[in-house]
């Protein structure tokens, strides 16, 4: 079998089988405000995707080992293929980050200058089409590259795991009994100990994932109001209310009184009632009433 | 406990010593039991009344040829995601109102104050992208594994009108919470749909129901999305599963019919361990979107659009930017790009099991297929992509 597709068959059954329990610490680092692919929050869920990795790696080199090639891997297949393909990934997937963003770029540059030779000197290129096109050209680039890399990447992982096929030993028995023993290593011994774990696993994750889920939005519209915010502003104290009232009727009385005063001289009826009663001097001692300016005079 | 040997958990073997070998090893399992206890009591009660054991003989024991495998998942993915979509628009009813007055309010209410209604409302929008996605996925391995040719034709046309329903879904559904973006997606859908010759005009004015979007629109929407397709899709789907058992699963396109049936394995318990992983990855994914892009209303819907652009939801953004191009430009050419070609291709996948009546299943001895799938599924992706990065020239 060729090392990449070697690679290939161990790395995409791997890569599935690990990733529903990194999605699972990914979701619960989000509900608890910490993003997954930064800071903390990708240190830790590096750190759980080790073990993962490791466990997931195991189980499928060796399914592929005895069900593809015919051959059971040693023991701790899954420890020791996970150091070497770690190590060689951290060395190639920045290589590959860095090429393939190179071409990207260098495409699109060239793509772009082409283009605009083309409307310059040929014909114009309407807005859409232009997109359209320039995403045909740089992309098919990219994608190419993309391939070409990634390919070059399994061939490496496959070529990693090439001793662990020399070292195996070959599986004897018919093909049944070959599927029967790549098929047992998912059955664990113990079932409804495996079973019970799962659940109360599931339970605390469950329960946790609603403890740290933020109730209210943690993107608020700009504009929304909150009614709750509303109504806890209200305080109500009676004392003060009615103060504010007596206050308010002690100021309207020296208006009206104000009022009177300005009338004719030959009213004289008004000037009996121009005094200011003690009930209102007693409740206008603050003096807040302002002069009756010209234009609010009825 | 018990624990298996190892030669018991292959083919058949596994499944006889559980007892899921159908109706008679199970009466004959009944037979042999010890006194009862109530559990025990219940299921017998209500067994010997609705066959309930036969029942879930003949779902579980259902026979796959060559054995389980991810591909066949999303058909299942894609009815779980459906039963959660339900859960959480019933949820999302408690609180929303469906009037022009309050539509906004009441969704901007469920995101700000109602407990975790930003969730279940983010989830709902992301689960529609998902039910999408799905549809595409569970189409295209149906298409790609020649599982629509004799005898499965009338799965396939099922399948089909299930689709449309799905993207029924997105349309009405992207209307309800009556911001800018709804608004204005809608007035460019039904313009779309205008532009269908002989009942164009009759769909458009009847969704409308007037001669802009208004109480009357939002009101259609919210019947169509929450009354008439559900009830719709859950009578349908359960006809595309009735068609599946009937016609059986197609298994896989290569290998001999002895290996094929060497490999058969049931639906318990392996399809259903690779469904339930699916569909708890799945659930996974839409949570973390829901979390990662949380639903964000723009101002309350008015008929001007300000500075806003208006376009379609995502899955339509290929459509949306193919009018763009100039070779279909005015109002013929909009016809052409809008309802011609994608009426003309769902129609050709409609007859597709009738004019393609070879019985060879294998893509990669059907060069036109691959070459055909491979070229739409590469205009759907540049088309999109496009349309995002149409969005700088417009700003």
């Amino acid at each position: 079998m060729s090392n990449t597709k070697l690679g290939l068959l161990v790395f995409w059954p791997t890569f599935w089988t690990g990733f529903p329990i990194k999605m699972v610490v990914a979701l619960l680092l989000l509900a608890a405000h910490m993003h997954p692919w930064e800071g903390a929050g990708l240190f830790l869920l590096l750190l759980v995707s080790i073990p993962v990795d490791i466990w997931a790696l195991g189980l499928c080199a060796r399914t592929v080992f005895i069900d593809r090639l015919k051959v059971d891997p040693k023991p701790g297949i899954g420890l020791h293929l996970w150091i070497r393909w770690a190590v060689f990934s951290a060395l190639a997937l920045p290589i590959i980050m860095i090429v393939v963003s190179t071409v990207t770029e260098t495409a699109q540059s060239v793509v772009s200058s082409i283009v605009e030779s083309i409307k310059e000197n040929i014909f114009v290129i309407p807005v859409a089409e232009q997109i359209s096109l320039e995403l045909v050209m740089w992309g098919s680039v990219a994608t190419v590259a993309l391939i070409l890399c990634i390919m070059g990447w399994l061939y490496g992982l496959g070529w990693l795991a090439q001793p662990f096929v020399k070292n195996a030993n070959p599986v004897v028995g018919s093909e049944m009994d070959q599927a029967n023993f790549w098929d047992s290593l998912r059955i664990p011994a113990d079932q409804p100990l495996l079973l019970t774990a799962f659940t109360g696993v599931g339970v605390v994750l469950v329960f946790l994932f609603w403890v740290l889920l933020p109730s209210t939005t943690p993107h608020p519209h700009e504009e929304y109001v909150y009614t709750f915010e509303k109504k806890e502003k209200v305080v109500v104290e009676p004392k003060k209310i009615l103060m504010e009232a007596e206050q308010v009727l002690a100021n309207a009385e020296l208006v009206v009184i104000k009022l009177q005063d300005e009338k004719p001289p030959d009213s004289k009826s008004s000037e009996k009632t121009s005094e200011l009663s003690p009930e209102a001097k007693q409740k206008n001692k603050l003096g807040t009433q302002e002069p009756i300016k010209d234009e609010e005079k009825p | 406990m018990w624990s298996i040997k190892p030669g018991l958990i292959t083919k058949f073997g596994f499944y006889k010593s559980l007892g899921w070998n159908g109706e008679r090893r199970m009466k004959e399992d009944s037979q042999i039991a010890s006194p009862q206890n109530a559990f025990e009591k219940v299921v017998e009660f209500v067994d010997e009344r609705v066959g309930l054991k036969t029942i879930q003989a003949k779902m579980l024991n259902e026979p796959i040829p060559g054995g389980s495998r991810w591909a066949y998942a999303f058909g299942s993915v894609l009815l779980f995601i459906f039963i959660l979509q339900v859960v959480t628009g019933i949820l999302l009813m408690f609180y929303y109102v469906p009037s022009t007055d309050h539509a906004y309010a009441s969704t901007q209410y469920i995101i700000h104050e109602v407990d975790y209604g930003w969730f279940l409302l983010s989830y709902h929008f992301w689960g529609s992208s998902a039910m999408v996605v799905m549809v595409f996925a569970h189409m295209s391995q149906v298409f790609l594994w020649g599982a629509y040719k004799k005898p499965r034709e009338l799965v396939w046309l099922v399948g089909l009108a299930l689709f449309g329903i799905v993207m029924g879904f997105g349309f009405t559904g992207y209307l309800l919470p009556w911001d800018q973006r709804a608004y204005w997606a809608t007035v460019v859908g039904v313009e779309i749909m205008d532009k269908t010759p002989l009942v164009g005009d009759f769909i458009a004015r009847f969704l409308k129901g007037g001669p802009t979007p208004g109480q009357m629109t939002l009101s259609r929407f919210f019947v169509i999305h929450v009354m008439v397709l559900p009830a719709a899709l859950a009578g349908l789907a359960g006809l595309h599963i009735f068609l599946f058992r009937k016609a059986g699963p197609a298994g896989p396109f290569r290998g001999t019919p002895e290996e094929i049936k060497a490999k058969t394995d049931y639906f318990f318990p392996r399809q259903i361990w690779k469904d339930i992983v699916a569909m708890a990855t799945v659930f996974l994914i839409i949570c973390s979107l829901a979390f990662i892009e949380p639903v964000v209303l723009l101002e309350k819907a008015t008929p001007d659009p300000g500075d806003y652009h208006p376009e379609p939801e995502w899955y339509f953004l290929f459509l949306f930017q193919l009018l763009r191009l100039k070779i279909f430009g005015g109002e013929f050419g909009q016809f052409l790009g809008a309802m011609a070609i994608p009426g003309a291709f769902m129609a050709f996948l409609a007859a597709l099991p009738f004019l393609d009546t070879n019985s060879e299943r294998n893509i990669f001895k059907r060069p036109i297929a691959l070459i055909g799938w491979t070229v739409i599924m590469v205009f759907i992706l540049v088309f999109t992509v496009s349309a995002i990065i149409n969005r700088h020239f417009l700003d």
